[in-house]
C-alpha cells in the first residue's frame, strides 16, 4: 500500500497574504486587475502538484476605515466565480476552489454557478460556504443588518441541503428560508458533483462541517491547537455515518522560505518593516475585539484588557504570550498583521519540510492550505525549493494521479439519485 | 454596421450542450469573421429547462481568456442574482476580458425562474417591472463607485489608493438596500456593455434610457426601420446624446437560415444580429453558409478599437 501523502492547496488572496505585501518592491500591486498574473499563478500551483487554489471572498469591503482599507490592497478584487471560470481555461488539472456566501446567495443560482465551474473545468471545482460574519457585506444586501450566528448556520444548514440535493440530482426543497421547484438543468461534471468545503471553528461551523464537508481549512498557530481541532472535528463524523477519511483538514500556513535560515529572517523581516504601524494596530484591534489600542504608546506593553464578549481562547493566550515575551504593542501588531493570526514559518526548505512533515504525522493535519506572503515570489519559492523536499520524502506526489479534484483529495465520489 | 451574434446554449430537448470546445470554437471562428459580439443566452425561451453543461456568465469568463477582440455578452436575469453580486460579476467579466464584457439584462419575468428562487408565487407585473429597474440602476451605480484614476499602487508612499476616489452607492429602495463600493476596480470600459432584447412595450421608455445596444426582430421588411426610430425617439427623449444607442436587427426571423445579401442594409439600424437557431451552430451549414455570410459583411466595414464600446462607436461608460 502505497505511503499516505499531504494535500496541498494555494491559498490565492490578492498580493499576497502578509497585509503589506503588495509594497514589496517584487510584488505585482495591481494583482487584483490582472487576469495574466493569477493564470501564471495557477500554473506555477499546476506545475507544482498542488491539489487545488483557493479563492477566499467577501461581498464588500474588508476595513471600514477607509484610511487604513486605503493602505492595503485588499478593497478591490475579482469576484471568484469569475476569476475561477477563466482559470478553468487556462489549466488542466489543478482544483478551482470558491468561497460563496449563504446569507446573500440562493441555493439554485449558487448551485448553478458551481455545476457551470465544474463542467467548464471537467470536474475541478469547489465550493467554500461560508455565513458571512461581517456587517460590511449585510449592508450590501439588506438594511437590517447582520443576522444572528445562529440564525446565519439555521439558514447556511438549509441552504448546502438544498445545493447538494440539486448537484445530485434531487427535485425540489420548500423548507424555512427557500424553495425550489425544478431539478437542476445543468448536467453533473465527471467528478459527480463539486468538492464541499468549509472553515468555520465554532461549534455550529465543526458540526455543519462534519455533517456536509470533504475538505476544512483551519487556522492553528501550535501543534497542540492544531491536533486539538483534527481530532474534535474527525471526532464528530461518526454522528453522521462518515469515517475520519471522509474529510480532508488542512490548516493554513505561511511559509517564508529561503536557502539558509538567515536569507529566510531577513525576508521576513523586510515584509514586517512596510506594515504602517496605523494598519497593523487597527489589524491587532479588531482580532482582539477591542476598539481603541491605538490610543496606548505602540512602544509599551498592552494595557490590562476587560475579558471582551468576543475574545476567545485563542486570543487570551496571543496576550498571554505577549506578556511572557515581553512585546510592544508594535510588536505584536506587525505579527499579526503579517500572518493574519495563521502559523507561520521561516526557514530552509528542510526546516520547512520538517515543521509540515512534523504536523502531518502527528496527527494533526491532512495537508496544507498555503499562504505565501507575496505573490508571485514566495509562491515561486516554495514550489522551487520545499516542494521537491516534500517529494523527495515521499510526503507529497510527482504527478497527478487522476484529472478531478475529488481524485486528487481520494474522496468519494458522491452518489447521484436520478430525478 | 454593427455585426452581433447570439447564441443560446440552452439546447433542444433530447440533444446533448456543446461542450466547451465546440463554443470556444464557434467564439474564436465569429471573432475571425470581424462579428463584434457574442451574445450567449442560457434560458430556453419557452420556459423549458436548459440542458447544456454551462451557466452564461461562467461561460463568458472562460471564453474571454480563448479569445482576444470579440465583445462577449452575457444574458443574467435579476431574479436569479442580487444586485451586487452581480455587479461584482460583470465588472470582473470586463476586467477579465479587458473591456469586451456586456450584460445582457432580462426585463421579463421568468414563471421557471421565480418558482427556483423562493418566490413560488412569482411578482406582479407592475412590481416585477419596478424591481428591475431599480436592480439595473443598482449595478449600474456600483460600476461607478470607483474613479478611474483612484488606484495609486503607490509602494514607497504606502497609498494603494486614494480614499476621496473611492464612493458609496448608499442606496435604499423599495426593493433593494445597498451601501457599496463595489470591491472590484473601475472597469476597462467603465461600464461594461448593457444590451437588452424582448422587450414589452412598457419596457420601452425605461430600456431606450439605459441600454448601449438593443436587439430586435424585423418579422417583415421595413418594419426594422420604424421600430429603430422610435427607439432612438425614445432614447432622446430620455435626455441621451444622439448615436449612444445602437439597434441591432435580427434580419431573418422567418427563415431560419441566413439572410439573403440584400438584406445586409440592416434596414435603417446600426447593425444586424444575427440568431443562431439551436443546432446550427455545430452543424456544416454554420461552416458552409453562415460564416461566409459573416465575413462578406465584414468586409464593408473596418475595426480598431479594442474594448467592445470602442467597436461600435459608443463613449466610455460613464462619467467619473
Amino acid at each position: 500500500m502505497s505511503r499516505r501523502q499531504m494535500k496541498l492547496g494555494l491559498f490565492l488572496w490578492a498580493t499576497g497574504h502578509h497585509i503589506a505585501a503588495w509594497r514589496h518592491p517584487q510584488a505585482h500591486a495591481m494583482a487584483g486587475v490582472d487576469i495574466a498574473h493569477y493564470i501564471e499563478l495557477a500554473r506555477t500551483a499546476e506545475a507544482a502538484k498542488f491539489d487545488m487554489v483557493f479563492c477566499e471572498d467577501a461581498a464588500g469591503l474588508r476595513e471600514a476605515n477607509v484610511g487604513i482599507a486605503s493602505q492595503t490592497s485588499r478593497s478591490i478584487g475579482f469576484e471568484p466565480i469569475s476569476l475561477l471560470s477563466a482559470l478553468a481555461a487556462r489549466t488542466k488539472r489543478i482544483g478551482l476552489v470558491s468561497t460563496a456566501s449563504t446569507s446573500y446567495n440562493e441555493p439554485y443560482g449558487l448551485a448553478r454557478m458551481f455545476a457551470s465551474l465544474d463542467n467548464l473545468s471537467a470536474g475541478r471545482a469547489g465550493w467554500n460556504l461560508v455565513t458571512s460574519a461581517s456587517p460590511i457585506e449585510a449592508a450590501n444586501f439588506v438594511a437590517t443588518g447582520l443576522r444572528p450566528h445562529a440564525d446565519r448556520y439555521e439558514r447556511a444548514r438549509e441552504f448546502a441541503t438544498a445545493v447538494t440535493g440539486l448537484w445530485l440530482g434531487r427535485a425540489g426543497h420548500d423548507g424555512q428560508g427557500f424553495s425550489v421547484r425544478d431539478p437542476l438543468d445543468i448536467p453533473p461534471s465527471p467528478q459527480g458533483a463539486p468538492v464541499m468545503v468549509q472553515a468555520g471553528a465554532s461549534d455550529d461551523g465543526k458540526d455543519l462541517a462534519a455533517r456536509t464537508a470533504d475538505v476544512v481549512f483551519s487556522a492553528a498557530q501550535t501543534f497542540k491547537e492544531a491536533k486539538a481541532f483534527y481530532d474534535d472535528l474527525k471526532g464528530r463524523l461518526a454522528a453522521y455515518g462518515r469515517e475520519p477519511d471522509d474529510i480532508k483538514i488542512l490548516p493554513g500556513v505561511a511559509p517564508v522560505v529561503a536557502e539558509t535560515e538567515g536569507q529566510a529572517r531577513e525576508k521576513h523581516d523586510q515584509l514586517q518593516e512596510l506594515i504602517p504601524d496605523d494598519v497593523g494596530v487597527a489589524l491587532l484591534s479588531s482580532y482582539l475585539s477591542i476598539s481603541d489600542l491605538g490610543r496606548y504608546p505602540l512602544d509599551g506593553p498592552l494595557p490590562e484588557l476587560p475579558e471582551s464578549e468576543g475574545m476567545k481562547s485563542r486570543q487570551a493566550l496571543v496576550i498571554e504570550q505577549a506578556r511572557r515575551d515581553g512585546l510592544s504593542i508594535r510588536d505584536l501588531a506587525r505579527y499579526f498583521a503579517g500572518a493574519r493570526g495563521h502559523w507561520r514559518v521561516v526557514g530552509t526548505p528542510a526546516q520547512v519540510a520538517d515543521a509540515l512533515q512534523a504536523r502531518f504525522e502527528g496527527g494533526a493535519a491532512d495537508g496544507f492550505n498555503v499562504m505565501p506572503s507575496w505573490f508571485p515570489g514566495e509562491l515561486d519559492a516554495f514550489a522551487r525549493l520545499v516542494v521537491p523536499e516534500l517529494q523527495r520524502r515521499g510526503l507529497f506526489r510527482r504527478d497527478y494521479e487522476g484529472r478531478t479534484l475529488r481524485e486528487h483529495l481520494g474522496l468519494k465520489r458522491p452518489t447521484r439519485r436520478e430525478a | 454596421m454593427h455585426l452581433a451574434v447570439s447564441l443560446n446554449i440552452a439546447s433542444e430537448p433530447g440533444r446533448a450542450g456543446l461542450d466547451f470546445a465546440g463554443i470556444a470554437d464557434i467564439a474564436r471562428q465569429v471573432e475571425a469573421a470581424g462579428v463584434d459580439m457574442l451574445v450567449i443566452s442560457d434560458a430556453a425561451p419557452d420556459g423549458r429547462p436548459s440542458n447544456s453543461p454551462f451557466e452564461a456568465t461562467t461561460l463568458v469568463a472562460a471564453l474571454a481568456t480563448v479569445t482576444e477582440r470579440i465583445g462577449l455578452v452575457a444574458t443574467a436575469s435579476t431574479l436569479m442574482h442580487q444586485p451586487y453580486n452581480l455587479a461584482r460579476r460583470f465588472a470582473s467579466l470586463d476586467i477579465i476580458s479587458q473591456g469586451r464584457a456586456g450584460w445582457s439584462a432580462t426585463l421579463a419575468q421568468n414563471p421557471r425562474e421565480a418558482a427556483n428562487f423562493s418566490w413560488p408565487e412569482g411578482f406582479a407585473e407592475g412590481d416585477f417591472r419596478r424591481r428591475a429597474q431599480e436592480f439595473i440602476g443598482i449595478v449600474r451605480g456600483l460600476w461607478r463607485g470607483w474613479d478611474r484614476d483612484a488606484l495609486l499602487f503607490d509602494k514607497e508612499g504606502g497609498r494603494f489608493h486614494d480614499p476621496g476616489k473611492m464612493h458609496l452607492l448608499d442606496h435604499k429602495g423599495e426593493f433593494f438596500s445597498v451601501r457599496g463600493p463595489l470591491n472590484v476596480a473601475r472597469s476597462p470600459q467603465d461600464a461594461p456593455l448593457m444590451v437588452m432584447s424582448g422587450l414589452a412595450a412598457a419596457d420601452l421608455d425605461f430600456a431606450s434610457g439605459v441600454a448601449d445596444v438593443m436587439l430586435i426582430e424585423a418579422t417583415t421588411p421595413g418594419t426594422a426601420k420604424a421600430t429603430g426610430d422610435d427607439l432612438q425617439r425614445r432614447a432622446l427623449a430620455a435626455g441621451r446624446a444622439p448615436g449612444a444607442l445602437k439597434v441591432l436587427v435580427d434580419p431573418r426571423p422567418e427563415t431560419g437560415t441566413v439572410p439573403p445579401d440584400d438584406r445586409l442594409g440592416a434596414e435603417g439600424c446600426d447593425g444586424l444580429n444575427l440568431v443562431l437557431a439551436p443546432g446550427l451552430a455545430a452543424s456544416t451549414d454554420f461552416a458552409e453558409r453562415v460564416l461566409p455570410w459573416l465575413r462578406r459583411s465584414h468586409a464593408r466595414r473596418s475595426v480598431g478599437s479594442a474594448t467592445l464600446r470602442g467597436r461600435l462607436g459608443l463613449g466610455a461608460g460613464g462619467e467619473q
